[in-house]
């Protein structure tokens, strides 16, 4: 698909060489290869790990991408599929596995329990979205997405991937990331000592905001209901 | 014979392998990336590999397939939008996940409720495709989409849905759904004639 734009540099080269020498930059070079061969990990939570599934088979075919081999190792996974509801008893294991993967490595949240939590969002044993916890890269919506929704959300992976450069990835920079702070199981999820490290990552910014997140959401349930009336 | 079965087995793909390429011969220069040949190879007379090719290829959606709602408009004579929705506010009340929200303002001089909603935001990554929504509405104003190509960076941008990038208008419903607006249609018309009838019975019954 980009191999055309491979070698588009930008730089002229002398007619009589055009046959000969190609020209490309170290970030395009870089970005293509790796776009072409993201792995996805086997994992899979809910209903939407069976459309994932269905994709991988013959019939949707995710090898066309690159993605061929669906890893059981987070170590040699790219990009982790959160495909279905996030469980409060499953989301350390899920903060462990994304901590333990190689980086590059990449969020997908396929659906809409993983994306916002979706019909269980407001459910005792349900995380709102695996984005609280990890940084997230594709959202796709749907409840499950169809496998063809799915691989649309990694084709969106793959152009985010071409639209990266090498000296401003968040992996290549001088101070070296911790990895994100496990959660805990239990009510709130979330070391209170450790909210500094959490903050760096998932959307919620600080324990203040936290607060303020829950208050909006109070505000919303009563419009909502004073609409209804 | 132990064993025979596995055999027999590995050779239904060696099978597959060469049906696909005499399929090929056979279908030549049809089979791919053509509405014939995606609706050969997902009939049930299909023969060999029949993978998808996604992005240059889609599968044909059946009518009644469901993924998310938009609203309908009409497009009136001199191209306004007359927007269906009267801000009732059925959906929200039946939406399971209730992820539909809709503000609706009184007139300023009267006081009165004004009939099309302020605002009407659905948030589609609460939204379980139910059809509820569609089901429950008494003017027709909320259908369910086709479009299923959603992916996205940023939810918070793009996953929210505001009123105008959730009104499509009622031409764009009639070629996705032809069947379900025909009947809405005829339904519509004969609601409509028989009211007519009614009133000029009444005229006719009380000339004053």
């Amino acid at each position: 698909m980009t191999e055309e734009k491979l070698n588009t540099s930008g730089l002229e080269i002398p007619k009589e060489l055009e046959n000969v020498i190609q020209l490309t930059t170290l970030d395009r070079i870089y970005n293509w290869s790796r776009r072409n061969s993201v792995w996805p990990m086997m994992f899979g939570l809910a209903c939407c790990a069976i459309e994932m599934i269905c994709t991988a088979a013959s019939r949707y075919d995710l090898s066309r991408f690159g993605m061929e081999v669906m890893r059981p190792s987070p170590r040699q996974a790219d990009v982790i599929i959160v495909s279905g509801t996030v469980t409060k008893k499953m989301v350390p294991q899920i903060v462990r596995l994304y901590n333990q993967m190689a980086e590059p490595k990449y969020v997908i949240s396929m659906g809409a329990c993983a994306n916002g939590g979706g019909p269980f969002k407001e459910g005792y044993s349900v995380v709102p979205g695996i984005d609280k916890f990890l940084p997230v890269d594709v959202y796709i919506p749907g409840c499950p997405p169809t496998p063809q929704a799915l691989l649309n959300g990694l084709i969106t992976l793959q152009k985010k991937i071409d639209g990266e450069s090498i000296s401003k990835v968040r992996w290549y920079q001088k101070n070296v990331e911790e990895g994100i702070p496990i959660p805990v199981l239990g009510p709130d999820l979330m070391d209170p000592r450790q909210y500094d490290d959490i903050s760096r990552f998932g959307r919620i910014q600080s324990p203040e905001i936290v607060d303020d997140d829950h208050i909006k959401n109070e505000e919303l349930d009563e419009n909502d209901t004073g609409v209804a009336s | 014979m132990d064993g025979s079965g596995i055999i027999r087995g590995l050779l239904i793909p060696l099978k597959h392998f060469f049906v696909t390429y005499i399929d090929d011969l056979k279908w030549l220069g049809k089979k791919y990336f053509k509405p014939e040949g995606i609706s050969l190879r997902s009939s049930a007379e299909t023969r060999g590999i029949f993978t998808v090719q996604y992005p240059e290829e889609k599968l044909p959606v059946p009518e009644e397939f469901r993924f998310i709602p938009f609203l309908v408009y009409d497009e009136g004579q001199d191209g306004s939008r007359q927007i269906r929705c009267t801000a009732c506010g059925i959906c929200t009340k039946v939406c399971p996940p209730q992820c539909i929200w809709i503000e609706r303002h009184n007139d300023a001089e009267t006081g009165r409720p004004v009939s099309t909603p302020v605002s009407y935001t659905i948030d589609i990554d609460l939204c379980m495709n139910c059809g509820f929504c569609a089901e429950f509405c008494p003017f027709d104003a909320i259908r369910m989409d086709h479009d299923y190509e959603l992916a996205n960076t940023n939810r918070y941008e793009h996953d929210v849905l505001q009123l105008e990038e959730l009104l499509k208008p009622a031409s764009y419903y009639a070629s996705i759904r032809p069947e379900n607006y025909t009947r809405e249609e005829v339904r519509k018309a004969e609601k409509l004639a028989s009211k007519t009838i009614k009133t000029t019975e009444m005229d006719t019954a009380n000339p004053n």
